[in-house]
């Protein structure tokens, strides 16, 4: 018994080292509920940028193979996509047209563009932060897919499919303009805000700071505003929306976790899986990528190269 | 006998109680005895009539002017709240910037609000819970309207931020006051049920009517007594001092009983359908932010589109407590109906991928309009029903503050009556 659990917790060390994502220069502690997973079947060496590749040729647009998941999207004539609306430069609401639109949603669109040779037969259903990966659970098919700035690892694995990483960005901080802060050690059991479900919340819970879980990272925002948390935490490419909204917040320190963005897909329907992949192959090759990333996070500096696609 | 009980003090009170026992041995001590007995319960059944005509009048009084208004008051907070809400959400639906006639409307009810939360205050009891809930929602309503006003600020700058503003507002309205006006309608309600308790002043009737009959044998008794010992069949002061007591009775038995016919009517005309119309107005609030909410959160069959499917449920015109509005209940049933058509057709067409078309629908002219027909049908049997319980409780109240005078002083005449009456008899052991 006692070697069967030394074993487990050398297996969720390997299994921490090789999934990058997470938290990679806390990879010590070991969490009691985490004992667990080692029993469950985890992939082995996990990849968690690792996915499905292509098979063979991209079908045309209106022309999806026959008793395929992709053939049941395109007879219902619309590809529904899960993702929120206050996620600025990804997928927010803009207050002019009422419209969702982003980096996110411009990746949707790429996906129907394929399907049905026309962008805007995307229908966008806003889910909460929290159910990104358990929407796919009850085999309804709800939404054929989620891009919701979503970190493809390991233990999301487990629930569903991700496809190849559309961009890589890390966690960082967003404070006042004031403020002296320049990483979370400055942090400590101070209040500092993320969405539910995020990834973003459980680093700053490992990290020991007040972690506040507000619905979305626009309440975020308003929690900060409001003075009800003195920090907001998150991906740097989303902190960068926010401060964008708000002249009195920047953002410092380091990139402190790596968060390798992809689609996520539900486990019955690899073929969707292989076919997204393929869009986003094409995307980097044909410079769609770096359009849309010029047109949404060109704030950031330069576009950089694409994520490169990996496959198990 | 005097001189014995000179030999023989007995000191204080029961000295005076024997003596008192020793009265009842002798005629006149028997006259005087019931002279007393005469007088102390006459002095009783003067001041509980008072008593009880003050309390009846002033049950009434605080029915009227203080019960019924701070349900009707909460009432307002609460639907205004859930109104304010709506309101929001579909400004926000609309897209760009909102509406002037929405912003307008919006202004309006929370202006209802905070006019309602004023007179509340005066009306609820320092210290008590429906106190604190009108403390709290003063706060809240004021943080709502700041965060409202920010979300307002951030989306004329084109900020996505104001939608979270928005949402964050509609949380604390939905989560916090709502529920607060909801406790302090429930406190407003049952205010009103002990109102009714304190105006029919039930224990005070009991009382007074226990020393009437005890008055009145008492009256009748020593007559009796009188024309045995005298041979005097009538003693006309004690003949006129009953003749008072019986009117008394009299006229308190009418201006109770149609005291309490009137609090009857003001209660199951008035009060009971009102109280069952304002929860209906608020359940047909609630549809219309469900609706508005679940495309504003573009949930699809969120959470919101449950909470609608709730309040249908609850919505109903049939209830016993509604026969008296019976025409315009089965009109608010049809509103009713063709509301919740318009809103299935809004619900297929974002269930089937028409987002766009779901909102112009459902902030379009059609389905204010089958909405605003369905509250105006409500409005229309809430007003009714308030005019009928005003007339009724001003009904009720009526004669009360003569009687709290007149009681009294027809006890206190019967009174002097008795003691003439006796008295005479008395004269003529000297």
């Amino acid at each position: 018994m006692r070697t069967r659990i030394t074993v487990g917790a050398m297996a969720l060390v390997l299994l921490l080292a090789g999934c990058t994502d997470d938290a990679p220069q806390t990879a010590a502690p070991v969490p009691v509920e985490t004992t667990k997973e080692t029993t469950a079947p985890a992939p082995v060496n996990c990849d968690a940028r690792a996915s499905l590749r292509p098979s063979g040729a991209t079908p045309a647009p209106g022309k999806m193979p026959a008793r395929s998941y992709l053939e049941t999207i395109q007879k219902r004539g619309r590809l529904v996509l899960g993702t929120s609306q206050d996620s600025p430069l990804f997928s927010s609401r803009n207050p002019f047209s009422g419209k969702v639109e982003g980096f996110d949603i411009d990746m949707g669109k790429l996906i129907a563009k394929a399907i049905f040779g026309d962008e805007n037969k995307l229908q966008i259903r806003v889910i909460p932060h929290a159910d990104r990966t358990t929407i796919f659970s009850d085999g309804a098919d709800t939404v054929d897919l989620v891009i919701n700035t979503m970190t493809a690892n390991c233990a999301r694995w487990e629930q569903v499919d991700f496809s190849t990483t559309y961009l890589e960005t890390g966690q960082r901080l967003l404070v006042a303009e004031d403020s002296t802060v320049d990483g979370l050690d400055d942090l400590k059991d101070q209040k500092v805000c993320a969405a539910v479900g995020s990834t973003s919340l459980a680093n700053l819970q490992k990290a020991g700071t007040g972690a506040t879980a507000r619905n979305g990272w626009g309440e975020c925002l308003v929690a900060f505003q409001q003075n009800e948390v003195v920090a907001i935490s998150t991906d740097d490419t989303i902190l960068a929306g926010l401060a964008a909204q708000d002249p009195f917040a920047k953002v410092v320190g380091p990139r402190f976790t790596e968060e390798p963005y992809a689609v996520a897909i539900s486990k019955q329907h690899p073929d969707l899986t292989r076919f997204v992949n393929a869009v986003l192959d094409q995307s980097r090759r044909d410079g769609t990528w770096k359009t849309t990333y010029e047109k949404w996070l060109g704030a950031l500096g330069p576009a950089p190269q694409p994520p490169a696609a990996r496959y198990r | 006998m005097t001189t014995l009980l000179a030999q023989h003090p007995v000191p204080g009170g029961r000295g005076a109680l024997r003596r008192a026992g020793q009265l009842r041995h002798t005629s006149p001590g028997r006259l005087q005895l019931l002279l007393v007995l005469l007088l102390v319960l006459g002095a009783l059944t003067g001041l509980v009539a008072g008593l009880t005509a003050t309390s009846a009048a002033a049950g009434t009084a605080d029915l009227r002017d203080r019960a019924q208004p701070l349900l009707a008051e909460a009432e307002t907070i609460y639907s205004s709240l859930a109104e304010a809400d709506t309101i929001a959400a579909q400004a926000f639906l609309a897209g760009g910037l909102e509406p002037a006639a929405l912003t307008a409307r919006y202004e309006e009810r929370l202006a209802q609000v905070t006019t309602a939360l004023t007179s509340a205050s005066r009306r609820t009891p320092e210290g008590s819970e429906a106190a604190e809930a009108v403390h709290a929602l003063a706060a809240g309503t004021t943080r709502y309207a700041a965060l409202v006003a920010t979300a307002r600020a951030a989306n004329r700058q084109g900020l996505p931020v104001g939608a979270s503003y928005l949402s964050t507002a509609s949380e604390l309205n939905q989560q916090t006051l709502q529920p607060t006006a909801q406790s302090l309608f429930q406190f407003a309600s049952r205010e009103v049920d002990a109102g009714y308790e304190v105006a029919r002043s039930s224990w005070w009737l009991i009382l007074l009517l226990v020393l009437v009959v005890a008055l009145t044998s008492a009256l009748v008794a020593t007559q009796v007594y009188l024309s045995r010992a005298t041979r005097r069949t009538f003693n006309l002061p004690l003949v006129a001092a009953t003749g008072l007591t019986v009117l008394l009775v009299a006229a308190t038995g009418v201006l109770f009983a149609l005291q309490r016919d009137h609090l009857r009517s003001a209660g199951e005309d008035g009060s009971v359908p009102v109280t069952a119309l304002a929860e209906r107005r608020i359940l047909a609030l609630r549809e219309r932010a469900s609706e508005a909410l679940t495309l504003a959160a573009r949930a699809g069959d969120g959470p919101h589109e449950e909470d609608f499917t709730a309040a249908q449920a609850r919505l109903t015109f049939d209830d016993p407590e509604l026969l008296k509005e019976a025409g315009l209940m089965r009109q608010a049933r049809a509103q009713h109906d063709a509301y919740l058509a318009l809103h299935q057709q809004v619900r297929e067409l974002d269930d089937n991928g028409d987002y766009d078309g779901a909102v112009k629908l459902a902030v379009g002219q059609d389905s204010t309009d089958a909405f605003a027909a369905l509250t105006g049908t409500l409005d229309e049997a809430l007003d009714r029903r308030r005019a009928v319980f005003d007339e009724e409780i001003h009904q009720a109240g009526r004669g009360l503050g003569a009687l709290t005078i007149l009681a009294p002083l027809l006890v206190l005449a019967a009174c002097v009556l008795a003691a003439l009456g006796l008295r005479a008899r008395l004269e003529e052991y000297r």
